[in-house]
């Protein structure tokens, strides 16, 4: 500021866009208007702030695009819609014939094991008598009564093991009742635990499990990858 | 600034004479109508794009972003000046672009004094004072090019453009004062450069 006497330039700028500030400082009004250059330089200010305002538009130097990449989007989504449907049919018919495969694979050895454990009540003793005697390896004094009671040891239970079976039948006192109950409720029972414990080891050491499901998940991704790129009305 | 812009034959666009009617449509989602406004409005976008930028392409990149930005926008569009709601989001698309570029605030366009804008003749319905006025807006975006950006900025958003001081803060993240103290700092520096053409500005 050449001159102390005369407020800052900012204030005059202030004055002449109207700050409140600015129009409420009497010290700045009063020098303004008995201050002829002051005065000027606010009413310059002042038309440079029109002449601002009033500045034209401005063509753009190439045409743009009003609609760039919003529209595009779409147009993506249907691209991967329509991929998605060229792939729906092979990815369904290759994970039904998974699916099939692996249920037949997985199915066969269940209804063998169904077989042996409706059919073979005497067999199911001595087999019976074989479990009690790994089972011996946790609870000796246990498991060699209840393995004659029970008479329903099967196959899947010697290959899982007394490992898990004996502290299951320790604390499940009812087993033996249930046991006794009947034979067909027995067998039901025990067939019910040795399709489950064959299916279980059977996962193990089989491989048709696993190509079930993939055959059954094959089908569900296609399927859902269909419905969700299908392209919708909005 | 190597690319001229062409001034519009007024000076700025006026709002169209149904725009309340395609904004409604526009808004629910037709397509037709959101192109017509932003075909109406681009000039206005696209100058205020160019001021703050100072290139050619970068001004239609970022116009091209704000309106992707006002179609998706467009829904939850609630009234207003429907030009001052698309400059907004063309300022701060515009003010992404420096700030992706990271550019020093206070460095002034590229080359000010060679590439600086040379504007074409408006569309003359008094020569004489179409020239005066053409000469007025060369002398004045070559003055403005020259201020340090931050200057710049708020002096395109407030004076050229109307935003209030709130608004130019929030924009550029700025502190009120801030933002009024590079202003009146602002006008003061054209004020300067513009000295050999002062009866141009004076009324």
């Amino acid at each position: 500021m050449l001159n102390p006497n005369h407020p800052d330039p900012e204030r005059l700028s202030a004055l002449a866009s109207g700050d409140t500030d600015a129009t409420a400082d009497a010290a700045l009004s009063d020098h303004v208007s008995t201050c002829e250059h002051c005065t000027a330089l606010v009413e310059e200010l002042g038309a440079l702030r029109m002449s601002l305002a009033d500045l034209p538009d401005l063509r753009p130097h190439r045409p743009l695009r009003l609609l760039p990449e919003v529209v595009e989007e779409p147009s993506r989504v249907d691209r991967l819609g329509g991929w998605a449907r060229r792939i729906f049919a092979p990815v369904l018919t290759a994970g039904a014939a998974l699916a099939m495969v692996g249920l037949i694979g997985t199915t066969v050895p269940a209804l063998d094991n169904l077989g042996v454990g409706a059919g073979a009540e005497d067999a199911a003793t001595e087999e019976g008598e074989v479990a009690a005697t790994e089972e011996g390896e946790v609870a000796p004094d246990r498991a060699a009564p209840r393995a004659d009671e029970s008479g329903g040891a099967e196959p899947g239970a010697l290959n899982y093991g007394g490992g898990a079976a004996a502290p299951t039948e320790a604390v499940m006192p009812l087993q033996s009742g249930r046991d006794l109950d009947g034979v067909t409720t027995g067998q039901l029972g025990d067939d019910a635990d040795g399709e489950r414990l064959s299916v279980e080891t059977a996962a193990e050491r089989s491989p048709w499990p696993m190509v079930l499901f993939t055959g059954v998940a094959l089908m569900v991704a296609a399927a859902l990858l269909r419905w969700i790129l299908a392209p919708r009305s909005s | 600034m190597a690319d001229p812009p062409a001034p519009t034959t007024g000076t700025r666009t006026q709002p169209l004479p149904d725009e309340a009617a395609v904004i409604a449509r526009a808004s629910g989602g037709d397509r037709m109508a959101f192109t017509q406004l932003m075909e109406h409005y681009q000039s206005a976008c696209y100058g205020l794009a160019w001021r703050l930028l100072g290139d050619a392409d970068q001004a239609a990149d970022a116009t091209q972003d704000a309106f992707i930005h006002a179609y998706r926008a467009m829904a939850s569009y609630r009234g207003g000046i429907f030009r001052s709601w698309l400059l907004r989001i063309t300022a701060n698309a515009s003010y992404d672009i420096l700030r992706r570029q990271q550019r020093r605030p206070t460095s002034p366009l590229p080359d000010p004094e060679e590439g600086s804008p040379e504007l074409p003749d408006l569309a003359a319905v008094n020569p004489v004072a179409e020239a005066t006025r053409s000469e007025m807006y060369r002398h004045l975006e070559r003055a403005l090019a020259r201020l340090p950006e931050d200057q710049r900025t708020a002096i395109v958003l407030c004076d050229v453009y109307g935003m209030d001081y709130n608004e130019v803060a929030a924009m550029t993240q700025s502190a009120l004062g801030t933002v009024k103290s590079r202003i009146h700092r602002g006008r003061l520096r054209l004020r300067e450069l513009l000295a050999e053409h002062r009866e141009l500005f004076t009324r």
